[in-house]
């Protein structure tokens, strides 16, 4: 295994982890990177750098309600004869870290599990006759590669820290870093690598130990609250955490004043990670398809023994105290951002577009999940035990039972015998509805009219379809690429706001969206959802390539080529089990035919509806 | 066979006796309220959301109002103030020990007959003070924890088919708290739906009939953003509480600075502030007295069923609720009688959720329900 102070390249992810060993009251760490980046390596070397003794817990992504929150103990129980009472992993972490891989993937009802407990600070268990508090303070920690989803914002909201996502899109800085790890690793002895832990462990004591008589001024509070603002981050807590980060930093230090790198980085790990948008300064046009220069990871840096000083820019001439106005703090900050964050910063859900590994970690079971229907006999492994009816069918035997132990001369030390064959499971319903994924064209002319009509349809979608727990996607198509304006959800809000600004106009890349809404299809599988159906409202005349429409380098792709990927894709999609619909709203003597012929393609329906009102495109959806 | 409460009841204090199954029922309850008292941070502390907080005072006043749902963005501070709530809340009178917090006449109406056969009567109880209750329901409770159901431990250990009360038994006559309401199970919605209609809870399961009162007060939270809410399940809310995150550079120093300081020292912090919060104690004791006095002229009810009308809001239970919520807000202004000053100040809170959803209403409801209120009070309307 590689020890922390091992891992090169990931410098900010490991200076969050560093301050959240400092100050556990952050929350927790997110690192989003692309597979191979060693985040994982990173989070779990993460144990060897805490307090001899912290518990580290790793929360598997098909983890069931009971293992997570707690419950009863059943065969403890069946044995004892009286309650036994099994802790979940959300308080077995109490005091330690909980750590997830690929943090995206989790099922919304397990993170609704853990916002709950770090909110709380413990778990309730209020299941199967047991009324429980369990402690549970943790430090989240948690990785998950941007092309397998979003993470949830609510749970992001209660991590302190979070990693900026950055591609490591140049293959000879990717070797480089993998050189070194190996190299790192066989030159040097373990000996050194134990010393080298002993001092970062050193310096997070002192550090910890610093961290009460470290305080801030009123004007840089005042910054990070104006930073906060001019960013549009959502909600008052961040000021907090974006505080105790630049505090944790002096302590890393050992200062007991804040200075301007610790600022910097409270704003680079706490508040930019949420922006919703980027303070007024003449923006550039954003252009979409250009990768991110990658500047915020130095892997080139020479000296590799200097990684575990978590001060590698010793900033000692803090004596520049002028007089510091919030402003200027915040100015001074709003540099920082610039300067060292790549632009595609924002949106770090979906700044990475490439595909995603095939579902091999995805695929959970959902037959412990759900809506609880009614019990069935089985293995006690199989399911969740439904306790009563076990109880009740065991019932009528006891004396019988009992008798038979005796004759046999077995000791009786329970108070029920309970057999195998009296073991009943809980048998779930699936409760995700169908996951709806309007595909708009938004190039050309007729593209204000369509829009209104799918926002249209998509709330009217929203409002009568509660008790389905159907959800709802957008995805838009112009100029080059298709674009996920909403990602899967249930919020009537969202989708009015996600939707409410739109560009129009531009080509007609429909390949680019099916082959998006797909992608959007499979992620949503991998949470449980297995319903789809695809509305396409559109004319059905592609006229960008899937590949020309991502790279600028490559050639117009031809019309027979287009083709050739809509019949393709339409295939797949087709063959993968999603139902689709083609909603033509132009007028009959502009149409060349094109929207029929994908909707055969599609294996789906066609519609003709020119002035189309919401509602009957929602309607057509659902029939 | 029919269990009544009096049977759950018996159990229930045989528990006590049996000593190691008490801990498992009522014990870590009581362990919990004691825990959290003194060290939730203080409601009077709370920098902003008035609206929030003013919701949740009016329905401690009048609990009839018929709770607070209260949406709005993350790290706003929802189930801060939630949880402070009860730091605040009054004491009311129950039988002594009684799960379901049951007052004397209620108990009396319900049991009928002591454990000995006897007609009971209100010479034979003993009553004690306790604070109004906060119960928090989680996500993750089960349906059996949340009706309440059969003690398992008794059942593995005498094989007695004993009622065990769930959440809805203790949250009596007190309030119940969902965070993250919008998320809640489809099957706990149809529960709490059906309970919050009847006031009473009926268990039908495993072999136990029970029926028991469950008169609470709902607050839920949530971030509208995360789902939406059942409709039945939002029009059974009388007020909604927007809360939004507070832009104010100097009042979030403030929040950031009292936050701080009570991380610091819980026990302090909360002790400064005891003083803040005994004197909004006793403002809401002296609203609750003056409540039955307080008067409504004719006048001001036409006109907040001209308002419900004109909005297009289905159903009574706009008018009543916006109706209870301004005598409950005079009296806690002092005010003997109800004028529209007062329904003004509270119509958004009572109407804001009962508006018809329109996907292309680009006016805020709050905005809405502020014009029509113009023109029935006959004011000019700015274009």
């Amino acid at each position: 295994m590689i020890a922390f102070t091992d891992i090169v390249g990931m410098d900010l992810a490991k200076q969050a982890l560093m301050l959240l060993a400092v100050d556990p009251s952050l929350g927790g760490v997110v690192i989003p990177a692309a597979v191979g980046a060693g985040k994982s390596t990173l989070a779990r070397a993460f144990a060897d750098i805490l307090p001899e003794g912290t518990p580290f817990v790793e929360l598997p992504l098909n983890v069931t309600e009971d293992r997570l929150i707690g419950g009863v103990d059943l065969e403890a129980t069946l044995v004892k004869g009286e309650r036994v009472v099994q802790h979940g992993v959300l308080s077995k972490a109490h005091g330690g870290v909980l750590y997830v891989d690929s943090l995206s993937l989790l099922d919304s009802s397990a993170v609704s599990h853990v916002m709950d407990a770090m909110s709380r600070g413990e778990v309730l268990v209020e299941r199967e006759g047991l009324s429980e508090v369990h402690p549970s303070k943790f430090m989240l920690v948690g990785t998950y590669d941007p092309s397998d989803g979003e993470v949830r914002m609510g749970l992001l909201d209660r991590v302190g820290l979070i990693v900026p996502f950055t591609t490591q899109n140049d293959y000879r800085a990717r070797r480089e870093i993998l050189q070194r790890n190996i190299t790192v690793k066989d030159a040097e002895g373990h000996e050194d690598t134990r010393d080298e832990l002993n001092m970062l462990k050193g310096i997070l004591d002192a550090a910890r130990e610093l961290l009460p008589q470290v305080a801030m001024t009123k004007e840089q509070m005042q910054g990070i609250v104006q930073s906060a603002l001019s960013l549009g981050v959502e909600g008052n807590r961040v000021d907090i955490f974006a505080i105790r980060a630049a505090l944790a930093s002096a302590a890393l230090n050992q200062r007991t004043d804040v200075d301007e790198d610790d600022l910097k980085l409270a704003l680079k790990l706490v508040l930019v990670p949420r922006a919703t948008r980027m303070p007024e300064r003449e923006e550039e046009e954003q252009v979409q398809d250009e990768m991110p220069p990658d500047e915020e990871m130095p892997p080139e840096e020479p000296e590799t023994e200097d990684e575990e000083a978590p001060a590698d820019t010793p900033d000692s001439d803090a004596e520049e105290e002028q007089e510091e106005t919030p402003d200027m703090i915040e100015e001074l900050m709003m540099d920082a951002v610039e300067t060292e964050l790549p632009d595609n910063i924002m949106n770090i859900s979906l700044a990475s577009k490439k595909k995603s590994k095939s579902g091999s970690r995805g695929e959970a079971l959902n037959n412990r999940r759900g809506r609880f229907v009614r019990s069935q006999e089985g293995e006690m492994r199989s399911g969740k035990v439904a306790l009563i009816p076990t109880l009740i069918s065991a019932a009528p035997w006891q004396e019988s039972r009992k008798r038979d132990r005796a004759k046999k001369g077995h000791k009786l030390n329970t108070a029920l015998i309970i057999n195998k064959e009296d073991v009943k499971v809980k048998k779930f319903r699936d409760k995700s509805g169908t996951l709806f994924i309007f595909i708009v064209d938004a190039s050309g002319s007729m593209a204000l009219n369509r829009m209104r009509q799918a926002k249209g349809a998509v709330s009217h979608l929203l409002q009568n379809a509660y008790v389905h727990r159907d959800q709802v996607a957008l995805i838009s198509f112009r100029g080059k690429q298709a674009q996920l304006l909403l990602p899967p959800s249930q919020s009537v809000d969202r989708a009015k706001r996600e939707l409410d600004v739109l560009p129009t106009g531009g080509g007609t890349p429909l390949a680019s969206a099916m082959y998006l809404a797909w992608e959007t299809a499979k992620q949503a599988r991998t949470k449980g959802t297995s319903q789809f159906m695809f509305v396409f409202i559109t004319d059905g005349r592609g006229n960008i390539g899937l590949q020309s429409g991502m790279n600028p380098d490559l050639p117009k792709a031809t019309k027979e080529e287009i083709e050739q990927e809509i019949t393709g894709l339409a295939a797949s999609v087709s063959a993968d089990g999603i139902a689709s619909i083609v909603v033509d709203t132009q007028m009959n003597y502009l149409s060349r035919g094109e929207a029929p012929k994908l909707a055969e393609k599609l294996g789906g329906r066609y519609f003709y509806l020119p002035n189309a009102k919401a509602e009957q495109i929602a309607e057509a959806a659902m029939s | 066979m029919t269990q009544t409460a009096s049977a759950a009841k018996k159990t229930a204090s045989a528990k006590a006796k049996a000593g190691a199954a008490a801990k498992a029922s009522a014990g870590p309850k009581k362990a919990r309220t004691k825990k959290k008292q003194g060290q939730a941070f203080p409601f009077t502390a709370i920098v902003g959301q008035e609206e929030m907080k003013l919701s949740l005072i009016l329905n401690i006043i009048d609990p009839r109002i018929g709770g607070v749902l209260v949406m709005g963005h993350r790290g706003t501070g929802k189930s801060t103030t939630v949880r402070a709530l009860a730091e605040v809340l009054p004491s009311i009178e129950r039988v002594k020990d009684d799960v379901y917090n049951r007052t004397v006449s209620q108990f009396i109406e319900m049991e009928k007959t002591g454990k000995d056969g006897k007609a009971l009567t209100p010479a034979d109880m003993t009553i004690e003070d306790i604070q109004v209750p906060v119960i928090d329901l989680p996500l993750g409770a089960t349906e059996d924890r949340v009706c309440g159901t059969i003690d398992i431990e008794q059942a593995l250990t005498s094989g007695v088919k004993a009622f065990e009360p769930g959440l809805l038994a203790q949250a009596n006559r007190g309030f119940l708290y969902i965070d993250e309401v919008n998320l809640l199970d489809d099957h706990l919605v149809d529960v709490l739906l059906d309970v919050a209609a009847s006031g009473r809870n009926v268990v039908e399961r495993e072999g136990i009939s029970i029926r028991h009162p469950a008169r609470f007060v709902l607050v839920g939270s949530g971030n509208p953003e995360e789902g939406e809410l059942r409709p039945q399940l939002l029009d059974r809310f009388g007020l909604h509480a927007r809360i939004i995150t507070i832009t104010d550079v100097e009042r979030r120093v403030d929040i950031v600075k009292r936050r701080r300081e009570y991380d610091d020292d819980p026990q302090g912090y909360v002790h400064k502030w005891e003083k803040e919060q005994k004197k909004l104690q006793a403002k809401i004791l002296k609203a609750k007295d003056l409540l039955p006095s307080i008067t409504m002229s004719d006048d001001v009810l036409t006109d907040i069923a001209k308002l419900c009308m004109q909005l297009g809001i289905d159903g009574h239970r706009g008018e009543l609720t916006i109706t209870r919520t301004a005598h409950a807000f005079a009296a806690f202004n002092g005010d003997k009688e109800v004028t529209m000053e007062h329904v003004k100040e509270i119509a958004g809170l009572a109407l804001r959720h009962r508006l018809r959803k329109d996907p292309l209403e680009t006016l805020d409801p709050g905005e809405k329900i502020e014009r029509e209120l113009a023109k029935v009070l006959g004011e000019e309307v700015d274009a």
